[in-house]
């Protein structure tokens, strides 16, 4: 007023003002709010899926007491043990129409050790033919572990079996690891070997999936996609090593996953989540996905990443119904070098 | 002041566009591990203007495509058409047509066009293994003969690639069997026939630990001079010119004959290409010229200009076109330091001076070229350079 303004011009002077800002800071709201909802709208189907998959609960039935519990001690402390060290058990099944879902084998089974202060990762494959007692009670190869008792009784089998401790399990069927593959955009891999099978079971994509196809995946670098990448680990008749020189190969092509899965992005996630959908779940919850998948990607020399497959003498052929006999001594000693007790 | 219902609406379309905005920025975020290899011939963006000598054939998604001029282009449908080789005559192309149990060899005309079907694979009946596999196929030199692997024998799970010479444009049944591959292995590929009568190959073997490696082989004679004959022990008929701790295949011999180069990958997921003379029986010392590629079908110029190669790009989709100028493996000699000489003058008593030395030559690193950027080749289709 001694400035010569009336009162009721300040106020509405005020209230433009305010209204200025009010009109900015409900813009600025909208736009955030817009935008958390595109955002949500992009990643949800994928969240969605994602919280299907991940996070599984391992559930076993009670043990039923061990015909031969002979897994002896390990002479020799685990010397890779380091704190945040965590051991994860690979499953990959065949989950074709040959099997009801929820009693498939597990075809491939791979211990894996991960250190991430020395960046350091173990791989053990476990052969699938390998005759062992069953947490779920009884004894068969270790590949009908989870025909039984699901991941649960797969994660315990080995366990026991091995006298380890597994922290997570990652399951995959055959279609998710074509489609995994594919997500990506496929794999540069060096195939150590010609491949050639006239007997390679056709029953992925097939109404009779007790038919037989011709494949041949050549020697040498190559791009592959995800149904010969699966081709390529699958096959087995055409290989002296049979199962073992199978794992060999899986281990090749989990590495080449590993290495291209570096070059993927956050936005990647709802077509991978999308293209997997079903076929893979694991014990690993979301918040720890999210934080393995930086420390995935800084894992990156080759030679800190050690693969291995059980050869005799840690076991013998003769088992019944063609399984191999474990020497469970050796394989105490052998497996214990690398993953310490459970 | 903006009356209410003007800022509703606008806030609505703000709120519209910064929904579908994010929506498509997320999208736009994606990396480009998916996407799809394009065809040569329409590649975005278009292949470097380089311009190699000669005319180069490669493979892609089963299409055969030339590549003279720095331009490419598709010479067949892509109908399983792979591994093309030259026909020393210059006039045709030998390549291999891979359909869904086999394969057959064919030659064709350098524009692509099918001229002469020779072999037949496909088998009859309901049994798998009836049909047969033809892969890396080779004319000798004299027009004669055509080299191959062919999986053949193979006995009822073990189907091993082995190495064949068939009069060509004979039906293999008129064959010679030449390598005796190990069982259970993949077996014998890559024939390369020498001018000296024997072949060069790859022989798929076991170390000393089981596991599998590449070996280049050289066979100087049959291992079956014709069908029906006694088999010798696999290997028998010639001799190993790499160890299996080198893990090495794909071998090139350079047109004057004086060098091999080839891929080894010491049984890692690794692939350098290497350099090792090369006598006719025997290599030399190897050379690593590029350890940092996942290198594949190494491939000498015709007018020993450098070796073109496939090995995956910056941010490209699977194998792409590489050129390794001839400056990398082969520098150029320094030339020759050109000592002083005295100026004339009188007698000098003092001490001698000292030369001085000579600054290093820096002989700069030459990179290789890289041609396509999202071609996506096959990489288990050996190229073919004519001049």
């Amino acid at each position: 007023m001694s400035l010569g303004i009336k009162p009721g011009r300040r106020a509405r002077a005020s209230r433009r003002r305010l209204s200025i800002v009010r009109t900015a800071a409900l813009a600025i709201f909208a736009i955030g709010l817009s935008a958390m909802a595109g955002s949500l709208a992009y990643f949800l189907p994928a969240a969605k899926l994602a919280w299907d998959a991940t996070g599984q609960v391992i559930s076993l039935a009670s043990p039923t007491p061990s015909p031969s519990s002979t897994a002896s001690p390990s002479p020799t402390p685990a010397p890779l043990y380091q704190p945040g060290a965590f051991t994860v058990l690979l499953l990959g099944s065949d989950d074709d129409s040959k099997f009801q879902a929820d009693h498939v084998l597990t075809q491939s089974m791979i211990l894996v050790r991960v250190l991430p202060d020395t960046k350091q990762v173990i791989m053990l494959s476990i052969p699938r033919d390998l005759y062992v007692p069953f947490w779920t009670g009884g004894s068969g190869k270790i590949d009908g572990a989870y025909s039984y008792g699901q991941a649960g009784g797969a994660v315990a089998t080995v366990e026991r079996d091995f006298g380890v401790h597994v922290d997570e399990y990652i399951w995959i069927g055959l279609l998710g690891l074509v489609k995994l593959i594919d997500a990506i955009g496929g794999i540069d891999v060096v195939t150590s070997n010609p491949v050639l099978d006239d007997y390679y079971p056709q029953d992925i994509f097939s109404t009779f999936p007790y038919d037989y196809q011709r494949v041949a995946v050549l020697a040498g670098p190559q791009h592959l996609d995800g149904i010969h990448a699966m081709q390529y680990v699958r096959s087995r008749h055409n290989d002296l090593q049979s199962d073992i020189g199978r794992s060999k190969r899986q281990q090749q092509v989990l590495l080449a996953i590993r290495k291209k899965a570096k070059q993927v992005s956050s936005a990647d996630v709802p077509s991978i989540a999308n293209a997997l959908g079903g076929e893979i779940k694991t014990s690993i919850g979301l918040d720890r996905v999210a934080q393995l998948i930086p420390l995935a990607a800084s894992f990156d020399n080759p030679d800190a990443i050690t693969s291995m497959v059980m050869l005799p003498p840690l076991w013998h052929g003769g088992g019944p119904g063609g399984s191999l006999t474990p020497s469970w001594g050796a394989i105490n000693y052998f497996v214990h070098q690398y993953f310490p007790y459970g | 002041m903006i009356s209410r219902f003007l800022l509703g609406v606008g806030l609505i379309g703000l709120m519209i566009v910064a929904s579908f905005g994010t929506y498509t920025y997320l999208g736009g975020r994606q990396s480009k591990v998916a996407i799809v290899a394009q065809k040569p011939t329409a590649a975005s963006p278009r292949p470097n203007a380089i311009t190699l000598p000669g005319t180069l054939y490669l493979a892609q998604s089963g299409a055969l495509y030339s590549f003279s001029f720095g331009r490419f282009h598709q010479l067949t449908a892509q109908d399983g058409w792979t591994q093309p080789s030259l026909y020393p005559n210059g006039a045709d192309l030998l390549a291999v047509q891979r359909l869904y149990d086999h394969s057959d060899v064919f030659v064709l005309s350098r524009f692509g066009s099918p001229v002469e079907q020779w072999t037949t694979n496909k088998g009859g009946g309901l049994d798998t293994g009836s049909s047969h596999w033809s892969f890396y196929p080779r004319l000798s030199p004299d027009l004669s003969t055509l080299w191959m692997s062919y999986d053949s024998p193979k006995i009822g799970y073990d189907v091993p690639l082995s190495i064949w010479a068939v009069p060509a444009g004979n039906s293999v049944v008129h064959g010679k069997l030449w390598t005796n591959s190990i069982d259970y292995t993949g077996g014998d590929v890559e024939p390369i026939p020498l001018r000296t009568g024997g072949v060069m190959y790859t022989k798929y073997s076991r170390d000393d630990n089981g596991d599998l490696a590449g070996q280049l082989w050289l066979a100087t004679r049959p291992s079956r001079p014709a069908n029906g004959e006694t088999l010798t022990t696999a290997g028998a008929e010639g001799q190993p010119l790499t160890g299996t701790d080198e893990d090495c295949a794909q071998p090139s011999i350079s047109p004057d004959g004086s060098q091999v180069a080839m891929i080894c990958t010491y049984q890692k997921q690794v692939s350098y290409l290497e350099l090792a003379s090369w006598d006719g029986s025997s290599l030399g010392p190897r050379r690593e010229v590029i350890t940092d590629q996942l290198v594949a079908q190494p491939t000498w110029a015709p007018d020993g200009s450098g070796i073109a190669y496939l090995a995956p790009g910056a941010g490209a989709s699977g194998f792409q076109l590489w050129f390794l100028p001839k400056a990398r493996y082969n520098p150029p000699t320094p030339s020759p330091i050109t000592v002083p000489t005295p100026t004339p003058g009188g007698p000098y008593h003092g001490p001698a001076p000292k030369p001085t030395p000579a600054p290093p030559v820096v002989v700069p690193l030459v990179k290789p070229i890289q041609i396509t950027t999202n071609a996506g080749f096959d990489a288990t289709s050996p190229l073919a350079w004519a001049g």
